[in-house]
């Protein structure tokens, strides 16, 4: 039994055989219930995943970031127990003690959701532009500014079950961010962010998404259909 | 300025259009409406080729130089709608899918991760 037995890890995966089985094992240290969402992976990660104590739940085909979280959120949420929700990323960019803090800050009952940040201390580790690009989307996001966040397009967030149960991710590449603080500022919930720090390595820095990919962001967002789903 | 607001209807009713079109594309109406603006096109078309000039009087109404102008500002237009149209329908055709897919994967997954635990836990 572990303390943590109520929370549940969801890490989307899309090739990261390289390091998929280190990042699960670790945090499997202190969080035993992990589920990872292999998106159609052609670099055998899922055979990596296999090889660890976590859940595996495989897309069969790729569909992209967003889809693989909602997938794991889904997964999670049938699990018995589960209460507390976090997502994760599969490259180890991000640490397990500020999940810890984080869960720690939902038990307390103060908050809903929370949200990691990169800019509440320690910004200097973020790379220059993508520091002056990311505070930027912050700045004039009108759903980010309501919320008040410094950082609107971090991985790491940790929710609770009622938070989990209104998301609804259709955004299914890289505009989820996006989509969920949009959805955060129109429910009732209430949102947190607490300071993370990011673990900027060769391997995720190789990973992570360009910041082109942000025009991408911004022309989905902008042609959702509105108020139909 | 003696077509300015002739110039100013036409813009903002192409925009206006876009965006009633962006909700409600794939309802029955819309698509009705999608079907009878196609061959409007294609009958103005038909027409445009074997009386140009009477295309020329009406670009000059609307305030808009020569016929083969208006002609191509209304191409702009049909080729902006099918792009959104197609951009729409496969949006609509990925949620499709996603849903099918995680239905798949979720079933999959329990089934696996039972056999895979159970299994460590007889093991």
């Amino acid at each position: 039994m572990s303390q943590y037995d109520d929370v549940w890890l969801v890490i989307p995966a899309y090739n990261e055989g390289q390091v998929i089985a280190d990042v699960v094992e670790n945090a499997r240290k202190t969080f035993p219930n992990i589920v990872v969402v292999d998106d159609g992976s052609t670099d055998g990660s899922a055979e990596h995943i296999m090889t660890t104590g976590a859940h595996l739940v495989r897309h069969p085909v790729n569909l992209g970031q967003g889809a693989a979280l909602q997938t794991g959120l889904s997964y999670a949420l049938q699990q018995p127990g589960a209460q507390y929700f976090a997502t994760f990323d599969a490259d180890g960019q991000h640490q397990t003690h500020d999940v810890e803090k984080m869960v720690a800050v939902l038990r307390d009952g103060t908050a809903d959701v929370v949200l990691g940040s990169r800019f509440i201390e320690q910004s200097e580790q973020v790379p220059m532009i993508k520091r002056v690009v990311l505070r930027t989307a912050a700045a004039v996001s009108p759903t980010a500014r309501k919320l008040k966040l410094t950082d609107s397009h971090n991985g790491l967030r940790v929710i609770n079950r009622e938070a989990a149960s209104q998301l609804r991710i259709t955004m299914n590449g890289m505009a989820h961010a996006s989509e969920i603080v949009g959805l955060l500022a129109k429910s009732s919930l209430r949102v947190v962010e607490v300071p993370v720090d990011i673990l900027y390595t060769d391997y995720s820095r190789a990973k992570g998404q360009s910041l082109i990919n942000g025009v991408n962001i911004l022309f989905d967002i902008s042609l959702r259909e509105r108020g139909r789903r | 300025m003696k077509y300015f607001w002739i110039q100013l209807v036409l813009v903002l009713g192409a925009g206006t259009a876009a965006l009633i079109f962006i909700r409600r594309w794939d309802r029955t109406n819309t698509r009705a409406w999608k079907r009878i603006a196609f061959v409007l096109f294609v009958l103005a078309n038909i027409y445009a080729v074997l009386r140009p000039n009477d295309v020329t009087w009406v670009a000059n109404r609307f305030g808009v130089g020569r016929g083969t102008d208006l002609v191509l500002y209304l191409m702009v237009l049909a080729l902006a709608f099918l792009a959104l149209n197609t951009y729409l329908r496969f949006r609509s055709l990925e949620k499709k899918l996603t849903d099918m897919a995680r239905t798949v994967a979720i079933t999959e997954g329990a089934r696996l991760n039972q056999e895979r635990f159970d299994e460590k836990v007889s093991g």
